[in-house]
């Protein structure tokens, strides 16, 4: 048997995605396909599968990222999604073979990467920002039309949005910060 | 920010190795791909140690950047890819096994 379901998580909530994803599992529930907001599962044994997300380096297509899901592929963990570089794997429960040898160095790698991704997405934004401003600036310039009124009103729209999309990210990756500080302390003790 | 310069790379002394890379090195001594890495692993260390996925591709990745170990040529279209531990690599393990002995030689030392 087959569902779907459509679901929208947003990129810092990938925790709260993977738990949902494992909690299905659980109930039976095993994820086979995954895009932006879609997922399907078939019904199967609860908890075959655990289910995690991971963020790529590079483009799924890229050199390193084929080898490094070949290798995946090779020790028993399928991909059974995809969102750009956000990737769905799964393997055997019992395999086990997600559980990471050194906890604190995983998390940092995994909260890294994510660290790195947020900050790109930042600075493409305050660019979209600044962009947008300069745009009303030199609308300021020109005689007011139609045409300018129209300009004028997607650059303050643009700004606007982009701005908050900029603040709402700064809870998440203030967390983060917390969490690479985290796990720096851990590896004090743990190799 | 994290900064290597060659002189950290060059220097291996005082440096300890994680479990799984020393595991893998000593189970590279004779060829074999991810998976079998994994396996050997596991088998010596009587089960306990079970290495993630993705534990071993790292470990893989910078130990081949370090030439601690290499990849077999393989056929074009093979995705499996087997590795085999190089002169350098032995050296390392030799390094660490000293330094593993002197710390259990003391542990008993005081212990028992």
């Amino acid at each position: 048997m087959k569902k779907n379901v459509r679901k929208i998580f947003f990129v810092w909530e990938y925790e709260k995605e993977e738990q949902w994803l494992n909690k299905k599992s659980e109930e039976g529930w095993q994820l086979v396909k995954a895009t932006i907001g879609k997922y399907q599962f078939e019904s199967g044994i609860p908890n075959e599968y655990t289910y995690r997300l991971e963020l790529l380096d590079k483009s799924l297509n890229s050199k390193e990222s084929t080898s490094y899901l070949n290798f995946l592929q090779d020790t028993g963990i399928e991909m059974v999604g995809q969102c750009k570089q956000w990737i769905y794997l799964r393997c055997k429960t019992a395999d086990g073979r997600f559980e990471p040898n050194n906890r604190a160095l995983y998390d940092l790698t995994h909260v890294l990467k994510i660290q790195e991704f947020i900050s790109n997405t930042k600075n493409r934004l305050v660019a979209l920002i600044a962009l947008s401003i300069c745009g009303l600036l030199m609308l300021d310039r020109l005689e007011t039309s139609n045409l300018t009124d129209f300009i004028r009103g997607i650059c303050t729209g643009i700004s606007l949005s982009t701005s908050f999309a900029v603040l709402s990210l700064y809870p998440f990756s203030k967390r983060i910060n917390e969490k690479v500080k985290a796990a720096i302390k851990e590896l004090y003790t743990y190799e | 920010m994290l900064y290597i310069t060659q002189s950290d790379m060059n220097n291996n002394e005082n440096k300890v190795l994680t479990e799984a890379v020393f595991y893998t090195l000593l189970a590279l001594f004779s060829p074999l791909h991810g998976y079998g890495i994994m396996q050997e692993t596991e088998k010596m260390s009587h089960g306990r140690l079970k290495l993630s996925a993705g534990t071993l591709y790292g470990a893989i990745s910078t130990m081949l950047e370090k030439d601690w170990i290499k990849a077999l040529p393989s056929e074009e279209d093979s995705r499996r890819k087997e590795y085999q531990i190089t002169a350098l690599g032995k050296s390392v393990v030799k390094t660490e096994l000293a330094r593993l002995e002197e710390l259990v030689e003391n542990g008993k030392k005081i212990i028992e």
